[in-house]
């Protein structure tokens, strides 16, 4: 299987002088399932930040499907991101939009037709239990109910790879479940590699994942 | 009612911004024509030794517009009518040349001793007769009024551009989260920005309607019933239908800027 991230001594930090993560080496394959975990303030979201192209390595080097994200250009970033499927804490979805719009933001931005859109909405929508909410608006949703339109926007495109970010850390333990399936279906089925950063691993989980911990000096370690 | 709100906070100071834009143009266009007409009706005195042309006049200065000459038998007939046929005839011979010389221009006093300056430099110019007293205090009026609307239409458009500013700030507020959203999804500048231009290109074209709407019924309405004389004789010049494409291109332009600077402005978090 190729790799879909490869970091070799990937270093991280918003200012000089002070690494957020340290030194980093690491890999994901495709159709892996990868836990990132780590005390408060460790990195977790700021490593996550560095595979869609929001922050750069300050040393080292990290490739992202086959792209080197310290040299990359902005539109080859915007490229990428439109294969990238993305998972919010705080679901970011735009409340002035309906949940399809928000659904099928990633088909509008990659061009897609009205009818496209339309079929596919229906069909992501169905596939996280929220039909009938289409013309809904996300602050009319419970929180469970908008993270669902969140993974529903990040598997629109079908991504090769999905990044979440504390995706049930606002959640119910059913909310979380039903999340927790969705992104196992989207591994197992689609074989879509999904890397989730989490303060919990769930104590029930039904396919075979990795875990990297990174530890309070930004080290990453392997654990699983 | 938040939809109409929306708009009308981008519509309104627009609005005032095209209306010190669309007065600076009609009144700079009245002002040039009331100008002319100052400068049509105003004319120096020249006595000259020798007969002299138009051509002679503008190689001292070029602000000469036209030439005419007083013709001395009239000026002879005007101070005596008695004089004898032979002691006519030697006056007239005698009598220096008389020049009444219209400028291009509606010039201050200054300007004016500079062109009587001029003109005296020549041994062939004896006299050169300005009337600068009743021209000084016209022309001082004219400018105070001219210096007054200016400072009116400059002090409404600066209004026009803070109220702007402060909508730039609420585009801010409203439209940064779902441009920062799209950009994560890997969305182009104008993508993320297409929902904000098409909100500020409609505002942009119903301003400049507006704005020449209320033009035109200033001209077609308001004008007729009022008594002001100046108004009334330069009606044709106060809005013509070139003004609306003006109008149209200045609110486009500001809307866009406005657009733009909000939109770079939005950092990824």
């Amino acid at each position: 299987m190729p790799n879909i991230i490869t970091a070799i001594n990937l270093s991280l930090s918003y200012e000089e002088n002070e690494e957020i993560i340290s030194n980093a080496s690491f890999s994901v394959k495709k159709g892996d399932f990868v836990f990132i975990t780590g005390p408060s303030g460790s990195g977790k979201s700021t490593l996550l930040k560095s595979f869609y192209g929001n922050l750069k390595p300050q040393q080292g080097s990290l490739t992202i499907g086959g792209l080197d994200m310290k040299e990359i250009k902005k539109a080859k970033l915007q490229e990428l991101r439109t294969h990238l499927g993305i998972v919010f804490q705080d679901y970011r979805l735009i409340n002035e939009w309906t949940v399809e719009r928000n659904v099928v933001l990633p088909l509008w931005i990659a061009g897609y037709s009205k009818e496209i859109q339309a079929t596919q909405a229906q069909r992501l929508l169905h596939h996280v239990k929220l039909s009938g909410k289409e013309q809904k608006y996300p602050l009319e949703l419970s929180g469970g109910e908008q993270q669902r339109v969140g993974v529903a926007r990040a598997l629109a495109k079908n991504p090769f790879l999905i990044l979440a970010d504390e995706p049930t850390g606002n959640l119910d333990e059913f909310s979380s479940n039903v999340i927790w399936d969705l992104l196992e279906n989207a591994c197992q089925q689609l074989d879509t590699t999904v890397v989730v950063v989490t303060h919990k691993i769930p104590t029930v989980f039904n396919i075979n994942y990795r875990h990297l911990r990174i530890d309070e000096g930004g080290r990453v370690h392997e654990v699983r | 009612m938040k939809f109409v709100k929306q708009h009308l906070a981008i519509i309104l100071p627009m609005v005032a911004i095209l209306l010190g834009l669309e007065f600076f143009i009609v009144f700079d266009r009245s002002t040039k024509s009331y100008e002319a007409s100052l400068a049509n009706s105003y004319a120096m005195l020249v006595v000259a030794k020798e007969e002299m042309s138009i051509d002679d006049f503008r190689t001292w200065d070029d602000h000469v517009f036209k030439v005419a000459e007083i013709e001395k038998s009239k000026i002879i007939n005007r101070v005596g009518a008695s004089f004898q046929a032979t002691n006519a005839q030697n006056i007239n011979e005698k009598m220096p040349n008389f020049y009444s010389i219209k400028l291009d221009s509606y010039l201050n006093n200054k300007e004016l001793e500079e062109v009587k300056k001029n003109f005296l430099k020549s041994d062939k110019v004896t006299r050169v007769e300005t009337f600068d007293t009743l021209h000084q205090s016209n022309y001082g009026l004219f400018s105070f009024i001219k210096f007054s609307f200016r400072t009116f239409i400059v002090f409404m458009t600066i209004i026009g551009f803070f109220l702007i500013l402060k909508q730039m700030e609420v585009w801010n507020y409203l439209h940064a989260e779902r441009m920062k959203v799209m950009d994560i999804f890997g969305a182009s500048l104008f993508l993320r920005s297409k929902v904000l231009i098409n909100m500020a290109f409609i505002d942009a074209i119903i301003s400049a309607f507006l704005t020449s709407a209320i033009f035109y019924f200033i001209q077609n309405r308001w004008i007729e019933g009022s008594n002001i004389a100046i108004l009334q004789d330069n009606i044709d010049k106060l809005f013509t239908f070139h003004d609306l494409f003006t109008l149209i291109f200045a609110s486009i332009i500001i809307a866009m800027v406005a657009v733009f600077l909000v939109v770079i402005n939005v950092k990824e978090e």
